[in-house]
């Protein structure tokens, strides 16, 4: 066997902390190890080359690189052993920066760390054999849960890139909360206009169908072949996508979870949203006094939504800016956080607001009241440290983005993971934003966090290119990663059938013995640890690499 | 310190699952959480995958704690994966107890979401076993 292995320094990342010198000597002494080098940066294009390099010129049988997370790059360093005419699967990566250089302080012990990690995967990598990548054929067709404006975009580029398209929408009307905006910051259109020009768009096309008021109850298979049951008005129906874009949204923040603050028993009490519909409406004394509260529901621990809601304050400043551009001798007080005027354009806007003479009080307000003559704030200006209390003839409130209600319920369906506010989890925030950890399905808009509208229609897009990209060749690879059973070890006992959630292990009367179906087998690897005879083994997670693994983590160097 | 395991300082070996808690691992990597360098990981792609025979392994080749970790009940990638682990576990427990090594086995469940929880649970376990092990020990 001739082993090379290339530790990365990540820049400083993992250098400052790893004594990589001292590393790349350590596994100089291995039988079997021919190159073991360090590198600024094993990703870079130099660095790649270095690896065909040394993989050709020593006819290495294995790689190993010690880098970022295995996760991480993982395509690009297969590719790299492809290229050099290596199966790709005998490449085993590392993590010393995630799981060394960035949890540990102390540059002897991460040095010891990361020599036992690296071993482990040098022990296991031993017994790696080559594996070939799955082709599977794959449905051209995708299927979008959810039909606001990223729902809507995904539709409309998958349909125009010639893919069938099942739009489902839980609602009666398309256009989810776009719909009932008046006034859609920065180009100030109306919400429903944009909304029935996408809308307009995919009733023309063929190649879309439109369910409203329907509901996803059932959904199985796997990558490239996914079944989903919707719950129609007219009935149950069937569908068959090669993946999914969920654009499911979020949940306007209801202020009455926050009872202190009187919402609902007063309509002097109002959301901005409100504000919107009924501002020509208002009976409002001549000179109005107004304040405008930001953060209901965001940035708020108590309340259970720690995060920011980006478009809450671009849409409370525009209150303010309502207000005095109709009475021009209003009083209008701004109660914020910080101001995080986010989109573009936000910042200049929040000056001239400044400039028409609303007033920003920095501060946090702990109730209101009413009172015959208005609603009563009393608060804490946090910059001067004061209680104070002042009277309005109304309040708004500009609410946050909470999940989407129906989050849990998807997340459980698809298998797709939620993040610690309810909202759907990127596979990598920055890398892999529009991707969940589930192969082909992907998320858009704000269910995977509070976004904006241009945002919204941008994370639509992207996802359903993503999903396109997927699809468009009707095949496609995947993870050779199943379980396989030796038949010579086979009792029949047919204890791994029933653990099999898959029902992916068919049993042969004649032989009495089993057989794993690839095709249905998830590659979770039950069955392997179930079995009383070890006689299932789940490729890429032998059980002899982890035995060596785990031997190797506590050898005594 | 390369020579040699610390007398003092104990060696966990953690299961951990590729969807959920591996990938909290990764994200408590990327913001920078610390803990202890006796903390090491397997990855495997679900926590059912974990066989009886790994754990009892980890401990035979002196592991001073070991923990199976996965998503938490109900949300297994793999459906219901983490069912048949928790069953596992409870079943090693109870062999554990009998050598009065109960201790060293845990099972945590968390989330691809949760880094923060994930430290936590990691450095809970490494300090209380941490205590037991130098109980008595003087230097
Ligand atoms: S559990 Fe093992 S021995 Fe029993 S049927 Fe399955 S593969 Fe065969
Ligand atoms: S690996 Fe999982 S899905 Fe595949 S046959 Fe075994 S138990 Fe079934």
């Amino acid at each position: 066997m001739k082993t090379g292995i290339f530790i990365c320094h990540c820049g400083h990342n993992i250098k400052h902390t790893v004594d990589v010198k001292k590393v790349s000597e350590y596994f100089k002494r291995f039988p079997g190890v021919v190159v073991s080098d360090d590198y600024p940066f094993v990703c870079s294009e130099p660095g790649q080359d270095m690896i065909q390099e040394a993989i050709r010129k020593h006819c290495l049988d294995r790689v190993i690189i010690a880098s970022c997370t295995p996760s991480l790059h993982e395509e690009l360093f297969k590719d790299v052993l492809k290229k050099a005419d290596l199966n790709p699967f005998l490449l085993r990566r590392v993590g010393i920066r995630e799981h060394c250089s960035w949890v540990g302080d102390d540059p002897e012990l991460n040095t010891g760390k990361a020599i036992r990690l690296i071993k482990a995967g040098l022990y296991a990598s031993a017994h790696y054999v080559p594996l070939e990548e799955k082709r599977v054929d794959v449905v051209k067709s995708g299927l979008i849960v959810g039909g606001g404006v990223s729902g809507l975009s995904a539709a409309l580029f998958l349909s125009k890139m010639g893919m069938h398209v099942y739009l489902v929408e839980k609602d009666a009307e398309l256009g989810g909360h776009v719909r009932l905006l008046k006034d859609v910051w920065p180009a100030r259109e109306d919400g429903s206009a944009i909304v029935s020009r996408m809308v307009n768009e995919l009733q023309t096309r063929e190649n879309v169908e439109i369910f409203t008021s329907t509901t996803i109850t059932e959904f199985e298979g796997f990558f490239g072949n996914y079944q989903a049951t919707l719950n129609t008005s007219s009935g149950e129906k069937k569908v068959t996508a090669g993946g999914v874009v969920v654009a499911i949204g979020f949940t306007p923040f209801d202020p009455r979870l926050k009872p202190e603050l009187n919402y609902g028993n007063d309509n002097r009490i109002m959301t901005t949203l409100e504000f919107e519909s009924r501002k020509d409406s208002l009976a409002l004394p001549e000179n109005p006094r107004v304040a405008v509260l930001h953060c209901v529901g965001s940035r708020d621990e108590q309340a259970g939504r720690p995060y920011c809601s980006r478009v809450c304050c671009i849409n409370a400043l525009r209150v303010g800016d309502a207000v005095k551009d109709r009475y021009k001798d209003s009083y209008v007080e701004s109660f914020y956080m910080d101001v995080r005027a986010h989109p573009k354009g936000g910042e200049e806007f929040f000056e001239d607001t400044q400039e028409k003479g609303v007033l920003f009080t920095r501060s946090n307000i702990s109730e209101i009241n009413l009172g015959p003559g208005g609603v009563i704030l009393r608060g804490e200006d946090t910059l001067f440290g004061e209680p104070f209390e002042r009277e309005f003839d109304l309040a708004v409130f500009s609410i946050g983005m909470s999940p989407p209600v129906d989050s849990k319920r998807i997340s459980s369906l698809l298998k797709i993971t939620l993040d610690k506010d309810k909202f759907f989890l990127e596979a990598h925030i920055k890398l892999r934003p529009f991707d969940t950890a589930v192969k082909g399905i992907f998320i858009a808009g704000s269910c995977s966090g509070p976004k904006d509208v241009e945002e919204s229609i941008n994370h639509g897009r992207a996802s359903a290119l993503k999903l396109y990209g997927f699809l468009n060749l009707g095949y496609a690879f995947v993870d050779p990663f199943i379980s396989w059973v030796d038949p010579k070890r086979c009792s029949g006992c047919r204890m791994c059938e029933k653990a099999c959630v898959a029902k992916a292990i068919r049993f042969d009367e004649e032989k009495r013995i089993v057989h794993v179906e690839e095709a249905a087998c998830m590659g979770c690897g039950l069955c392997n640890s179930t079995c009383p005879s070890s006689a299932v083994n789940l490729k890429g997670h032998m059980d002899s690499y982890i035995d060596d693994e785990i031997g190797a983590l506590m050898e005594v160097m | 310190m390369l020579e040699g395991r610390n007398a003092k300082n104990p060696e966990i070996i953690g299961f951990a699952c590729s969807y959920c808690t591996f990938k909290a691992s990764e994200m408590a990597g990327s913001l920078r959480m610390k803990y202890p360098d006796g903390v090491k990981l397997v990855q495997v792609p679900c926590s059912s995958r974990v066989d009886p025979a790994f754990v009892i392994k980890a401990v035979f080749e002196g592991a001073d704690g070991v923990f199976v970790a996965g998503c938490h009940p109900g949300d297994c990638h793999f459906i219901k994966g983490n069912y048949f682990t928790r069953r596992k576990v409870a079943a090693l427990k109870e062999m554990f107890d009998t050598f009065s090594i109960k201790d060293k086995l845990h099972l945590f469940w968390v989330s691809a979401a949760e880094g923060r929880r994930f430290v936590e649970k990691v450095s809970g376990m490494y300090n209380e076993i941490k205590e037991k092990k130098n109980a008595g020990k003087t230097n």
